[in-house]
């Protein structure tokens, strides 16, 4: 990157898209100028018409140019070899990959194949991708990193309200009166989003944060209710308790609009603050007061994140929410709600594409005959009848010799996915992996084809952002290299594979098939996403404007369900073996496994020489003091870094971001699941924390893996 | 030195498009606005501080490399392009290029761009949304020296063509002029008072500067604002005289390329040492230190170097408020030092 006119520039363009990191979807500029030394990126710049960010980025989207860097990126499709990777041409990628396929699909079916679509794509790479699993392959096993991020809010929400994402819109953070953030650090990873509060904190907004560490909102916050990891039930059920006990429920809306009232009330008359406070370890005067905050406010809306549904009980704590906000009627109004803060740029969209085993596009379930026989016919092809396997179900099946042959992009689960060493067996034990990526990744190490990807800049497309507002994406740049749209090199083995399901011409002749079949989505173009700086689905007849607010007259289900839920116990609670709690947060500065924000030297040098964060009274019995080198051992491994000491984690805690492949916190993460969306278990599972030498240089991850190597082969 | 009547920016645009490429500020189909390669035939009309970058990208490049070594030998990578003129800069963006002259004066990389560059300025007849220049100096009116020519609408279709700089005045040859009477000069005068009149109250900022000048900000009142600043960047980045950077070497095969790139002084990195020990290590610090360069008067550097340097580090165009999630721009933060 120059400056604006250092070549002999010919034209310059400034093209408005969304960033490419979190689910807030800001908008940004990208400046290009045209030389003959081709096109160039010069610059970007916040939008300042954007509806939600407004002239406004965090650092993640300020470092996008290094992100998408040219220098850094696969150019050519390349094959593993004895030797390492080999650049090969398409051609002969597509024709190795297409006979791999044919195969397993000779051999064991459908069932052995599948496809792990990313969050970070777009709605278009994302339809293409569950169509060539449903159309190409035949099968339902498709998947992507929603499993674990907001599965539980999928299964969760779409039970008791029947629509699982974001019940209201950013703005309404300025109209609320109280703003209850739980399990979730907005400012570092919806950063701003979590400016949004910031500012309406300063204007008068009441905020509680519900949360084990001490974010930067709970610095500023009324109430902090620093809760004991894993007891979100314990914690509501006693607000509940609480609520009906002082009559502080909104009996006209539950009335009007709620069913099982009565069977909540009694399953939550068993506890109280007092109660709950033995199992939350959060004062019963905060919980009071939290309680009548909450229930009497005028309008107060709930944001949550990670910390709800990241545990075995995650769909019960996302229904436990919704008993909440129902109780109260703060929903369907503005500034209210019960809603998921999305984690990657597209993953509501990823959802919305049916890049899920057991939904097509538009959460329309496969389980329903008629469903089946709509896109069958839309199709022209006939489809599989039952539910695929999830991620992790892929995982389990390779090693147990069901599953062969994988087709992944855009996500890299050897760093973000639970119990990282059977990961890897399993990619290991797969007969075809493809990836398809910008950047080597510790997943793209494991394939048997590195396909290279288009970044965001340089196709067009769409993104829906976590209030389901559906936002252009536009073509800046020319993909480095043979690079390609992820639409288009699905597109390319579907025609190796003699199948012209994928055959389109542009994204936005996929945007309209989809949006036929898509009833949220079928009021849409791309035409009309231009006009309005996006459009919030549902978006069709009725709503030709989209919604910003879900719920408002009715639910999708008629009356919404109330349903009693209990605290269930952290899989893995701290012992005598492993006597520290773990859990993982994520650095304003970093997202996801590092593979985008890392190639910003700004941003890299912003990791702080050790990733352990542990309170100073388990230091000090630890004897550690600051940058420390440690051990940290769970039951499934052990990684090596240096002790931060922060009083943000109270003692018996430490939390570990998940983004460094040196030091990665999946090497001890727990796989135990919810058993509803086989959500991991990510949120808190027992570790032990030993010092190392004091002049010990913590080995990476790779060079464990080396040493353990070379022990095996001194054997 | 002369100044003139011209009936339209277009008539000078056409003229000294003829041998420079010509940058406006225009609005793309999103309707944002930005810095464009044009035609003589469009004037803009738009201000500068209405888009949310400034001109300074021009100059001091976002990301540039600046030399490369082989194994055997260094190779600068000097920038080397043609004549160019940015026509419609506003009168706080011209001070802050200024200002960075004066930085970078002995900065081959920026001067090579800058000894190109013909600056066009544009005063503004009414105050911006978040700006506050008249506060700090900067404008409404072009302040001697910073722009080779400054355009100032009278009526209609006349415009007063003020020279400033021999380039200027060199950059008009050929061109038919009407000098400009005492009765232009007069209007000018009034409609930039005008303008001044009209600015909103900004007592706040005058506060702020001199609670920080007096050294009188309370510490908590810095930490608060530290748990508040997320190290975003953006403040530094659309800052027009912010001028920190960062460098990184990249080696492929034998060659080691240095880049350079905007850095910014609210990022916990930038002053952290090899040790890990960081004299701003703590937010609030950094925030405290940002707004003591944009106001201290110890940042003047009259005594020993007297130039456009002479003056406080910001030139009041108010990009930092828009640009801030943690509500600590300029007047965010100023009126949390005086409140």
């Amino acid at each position: 990157m120059q400056a604006l006119h250092d070549m002999d520039v010919s034209t310059s363009q400034a093209i408005t898209t969304i960033c490419p990191f979190c689910g807030v979807g800001c908008g940004m500029t990208l400046q290009v100028q045209q030389s003959g030394a081709g096109t160039r990126l010069s610059g970007i710049a916040p939008q300042l018409n954007h509806p939600i960010s407004r002239g406004q980025l965090c650092a993640k989207g300020w470092s996008t140019p290094f992100a998408i860097d040219a220098a850094d990126r696969i150019k050519t499709p390349l094959r593993r070899t004895p030797g390492g990777f080999q650049p090969i041409s398409w051609a002969e990628a597509l024709k190795s990959i297409g006979e791999s396929i044919r195969t397993i699909l000779e051999e064991d079916g459908p069932q052995a194949l599948g496809v792990i679509s990313s969050a970070r794509a777009t709605n278009e790479d994302n339809y293409a991708a569950q169509k060539f699993a449903r159309a190409v392959l035949r099968t339902n096993n498709v998947d992507h990193c929603a499993r674990i991020c907001h599965s539980p809010t999928v299964a969760g929400l779409k039970q008791t309200l029947g629509s699982g994402a974001m019940t209201n819109s950013a703005s309404d953070i300025e109209q609320t009166d109280l703003i209850v953030v739980f399990g979730a650090d907005p400012t570092e990873n919806h950063s701003i989003l979590g400016g949004h509060i910031l500012r309406a904190r300063e204007q008068g907004t009441r905020l509680i944060v519900v949360d084990p560490r001490k974010t930067r909102l709970a610095r500023i916050a009324d109430l902090h209710l620093q809760l004991r990891p894993g007891s979100n039930i314990a914690l509501v059920n006693a607000l509940l308790a609480e609520i009906f006990a002082n009559n502080w429920q909104a009996d006209q809306f539950l009335d009007a609009r709620c069913e099982g009232l009565d069977a909540l009330r009694k399953s939550v008359a068993r506890t109280d603050a007092d109660a709950g406070a033995e199992v939350t370890g959060v004062a019963p005067e905060l919980v009071r007061s939290a309680a009548r905050e909450y229930s009497q406010a005028k309008k107060a809306m709930i944001l949550y994140g990670m910390g709800v549904t990241q545990y075995v009980s995650g769909t019960n704590n996302v229904i436990a929410l919704s008993n909440l906000a129902l109780a109260c009627g703060q929903i369907g109004r503005p500034g209210t709600g019960v809603n998921p803060l999305r984690g990657q740029n597209n993953v509501q969209g990823a959802c919305d594409m049916g890049c899920l085993p057991n939904v097509y596009p538009g959460y329309q379930a496969v389980a329903e005959e008629e469903i089946r026989n709509k896109f069958a016919r839309a199709w022209q092809v006939s489809v599989a009848e039952h539910a695929g396997l999830t991620s992790l179900g892929m995982t389990l099946a390779t090693l147990e010799d069901k599953f062969r042959g994988l087709i992944l992009f855009g996500e890299d689960p050897v760093v973000t996915d639970p119990d990282q060493t059977r990961e890897r067996r399993a990619l290991d034990k797969l007969d075809l992996l493809v990836v398809a990526e910008l950047t080597m990744t510790e997943t793209a190490k494991q394939a048997d084809f590195v396909l290279p990807a288009a970044s965001f800049a340089e196709k067009d497309g769409t993104f829906t952002n976590c209030e389901r507002r559906v936002q252009r994406v536009r073509k800046a740049l020319p993909p480095p290299g043979e690079a390609r749209a992820d639409w288009q090199w699905l597109g390319d083995i579907a025609r190796e594979l003699g199948s012209d399901a994928l055959d389109w011409e542009s994204a936005e002749e996929i945007f309209d098939e989809l949006a036929a079949l898509t009833p949220i989505y079928s009021g849409m173009t791309y035409a009309g996403l231009d006009r309005e700086h996006g459009l919030q689905w549902p978006c069709n007849k009725e709503a030709p404007q989209g919604t910003a607010i879900l719920h408002s007259d009715r639910f999708p289900i008629g009356r919404a369900r109330l349903i009693p839920v209990h605290h269930v116990e952290i899989d893995e609670p701290a012992d005598d073996e492993f006597p520290l709690v773990l859990t993982t947060n994520r650095l304003h500065f970093h997202y996801g496994c590092g593979s985008m924000s890392r190639k910003s030297p700004l941003l890299e040098r912003e990791t702080p020489d050790g990733i352990l964060f542990i309170n100073s009274f388990d230091a000090h019995n630890l004897s550690l003091s600051q940058h420390s080198p440690v051990k940290v051992s769970s039951r499934r491994g052990f990684i090596e870094t240096r002790a931060i000491i922060s009083d943000e984690v109270p003692a018996g805690l430490v939390t570990m971001p998940y983004h460094f492949r040196e030091a990665p916190s999946n090497r001890l993460t727990n796989n135990a699941m919810d058993p509803v969306t086989k959500m991991p278990e990510l949120k808190a599972c027992a570790v032990r924390v030993e010092p190392l030498p004091a002049d010990a240089q913590p080995r990476t991850m790779d060079e464990i893996l080396a040493d353990e190597a070379r022990e095996v082969a001194g054997d | 030195m002369t100044d003139y009547l011209i009936d339209s920016p277009i008539t000078l645009a056409k003229h000294i498009g003829q041998s420079r490429d010509l940058w406006q500020l225009k609005e793309n189909d999103s309707g944002e606005r930005g810095w464009q390669l044009s035609a003589p035939e469009i004037f803009s009309a738009l201000r500068s501080p209405d888009a949310m970058e400034s001109a300074k990208q021009f100059f001091f490049a976002p990301r540039e490399n600046i030399f490369q070594f082989d194994g055997n030998q260094f190779r600068e990578s000097l920038p080397a392009p043609e004549p160019f003129a940015l026509v419609g800069v506003s009168s706080c963006d011209l001070t802050a290029i200024a200002y960075q002259d004066h930085f970078f004066r002995d900065d081959p990389h920026y001067q090579a761009r800058r000894q190109q560059a013909l600056l066009v300025g544009y005063e503004c007849l009414s105050p911006c949304a978040k700006g506050f220049c008249p506060s700090v100096d900067a404008g409404p009116g072009a302040r001697e020296g910073s722009a080779d020519l400054v355009l100032h609408q009278l009526q209609e279709d006349q415009w007063l063509l003020r020279v400033l700089t021999d380039t200027g005045a060199r950059a008009l040859e050929g061109l038919v002029l009407e000098k400009a009477g005492d009765a232009a000069q007069t209007q000018r005068h009034n409609q930039i008072e005008a303008c001044i009149e009209a600015f909103p109250d900004d007592s706040h900022i005058h506060a702020g500067i001199e609670a920080i000048n007096s050294n009188s900000v309370a510490q908590e009142t810095w930490d608060a604002a530290g748990i508040q600043c997320l190290s975003c960047s953006g403040c530094t980045t659309l800052c027009p005289t912010c001028s920190c950077y960062g460098t990184s070497d990249h080696t492929t095969g034998d060659t080691m390329i240095r880049e350079r790139f905007w850095d910014s002084c609210l990022y916990d990195g930038f002053q952290r040492e090899a040790s890990q020990n960081n004299p701003a290590g703590a937010a609030g610090d950094r925030v405290r230190r940002f707004w003591y360069h944009k106001f201290s008067r110890e940042f003047f550097q009259a005594s020993d170097n007297p130039g456009p340097a002479d003056r406080y580090g910001c030139v009041g165009c108010g990009r930092c408020e828009v640009t801030c999630p943690g509500v600590i721009g300029v007047h965010s933060m100023m009126k949390k030092i005086t409140e």
